[in-house]
């Protein structure tokens, strides 16, 4: 069997870090460098209805995560992200509008090691 | 696309062939000027990080099935709001998996009880996972017309990574 590679990090990221228009920051090309997994969080302009039961998936998610001790950070937010994640009895993660990728790398690569890596 | 392909951390233990995000589909995919979404994982959310490796008839069960459902029409839903803005959909899943498997996924009949076995590639055959399967049968019932599907084969014994790259590149061209 090969070695498992994975990071033992997880970033939520707005739809437009993920798919950006041209000259906006590009989370995945820095999630890519600094060796982060994304949850995708949905896109600004899907109706509430869409939004919200997706949201509740990211937080069902994200609270098996954050009690496996894996790192957690959100990238950009959702409208309804927060209530979603203390609904699922996850604490306020650490947040980042970054302004480019120098920003969010910088903001990535200073993060200490997770719990779970140190398994 | 599936889950684990922008997060390998959601797999099972053993199971990550890269930190985060397999680079080689975000690659062809931006490449030739597609959206990336994300689907939920079906077995994250219902078996957790430190679920056992399984196969498909493992997980076939109403209450697995029920969860996979309730996924599928979450999904639908953002699936519909594309389709009637005239978006051209693909989905994206994962060759050998129990749930995201597009042609191939994983059977065992007997397997089950205390977790030895050998490694080996028996366990693939042909055929969909079961998320897929209740995606499918999610889409038929609102009416929406099926998205051409392609899965990754990056966790099978014969992946090659020049073959999977042609065959994207065919695929999202078409």
């Amino acid at each position: 069997m090969e070695r498992d590679r994975r990071s033992f990090r997880v970033a939520l990221v707005a739809d437009r870090f993920i798919n950006p228009s041209p000259g906006e920051v590009d989370a995945i090309a820095v999630l890519l460098e600094v060796d982060w997994g994304v949850i995708q969080l949905p896109t600004e302009h899907y109706p509430k209805e869409v939004a919200a039961p997706l949201l509740e998936q990211v937080a069902e998610q994200t609270e098996e995560f954050h009690r496996r001790g894996y790192d957690l950070v959100v990238i950009g937010g959702h409208p309804g992200l927060d209530a979603a994640l203390a609904s699922a009895g996850v604490p306020q993660l650490d947040h980042i509008e970054a302004a480019n990728a120098k920003e969010l790398r910088d903001f990535l690569r200073r993060r200490p090691l997770p719990p779970a890596a140190k398994n | 696309m599936a889950h684990c392909l922008l997060n390998q951390n959601a797999k099972v233990y053993g199971g990550a062939r890269c930190p985060g995000i397999y680079s080689p589909l975000v690659q062809v995919l931006r490449e030739q000027g597609w959206r990336m979404e994300q689907l939920p994982c079906p077995e994250l959310a219902f078996t957790g990080l430190n679920r056992f490796w399984a196969v498909r008839e493992q997980y076939d069960t109403a209450a697995y099935r029920r969860h996979c459902g309730r996924l599928a029409a979450v999904v639908a839903g953002a699936l519909d709001t594309h389709v009637r803005a005239g978006s051209d959909v693909v989905l994206v899943g994962l060759e050998g998996s129990p749930s995201m498997g597009v042609c191939i996924t994983s059977s065992d009949p007997q397997r089950g009880g205390r977790p030895l076995w050998p490694d080996g590639t028996e366990e693939l055959t042909e055929g969909e996972g079961i998320f897929m399967e209740e995606l499918r049968a999610e889409l038929r019932s609102r009416g929406i017309a099926e998205p051409r599907r392609i899965g990754i084969t990056h966790q099978l014994p014969d992946h090659d990574a020049t073959t999977e790259r042609t065959r994207l590149e065919a695929f999202l061209r078409n």
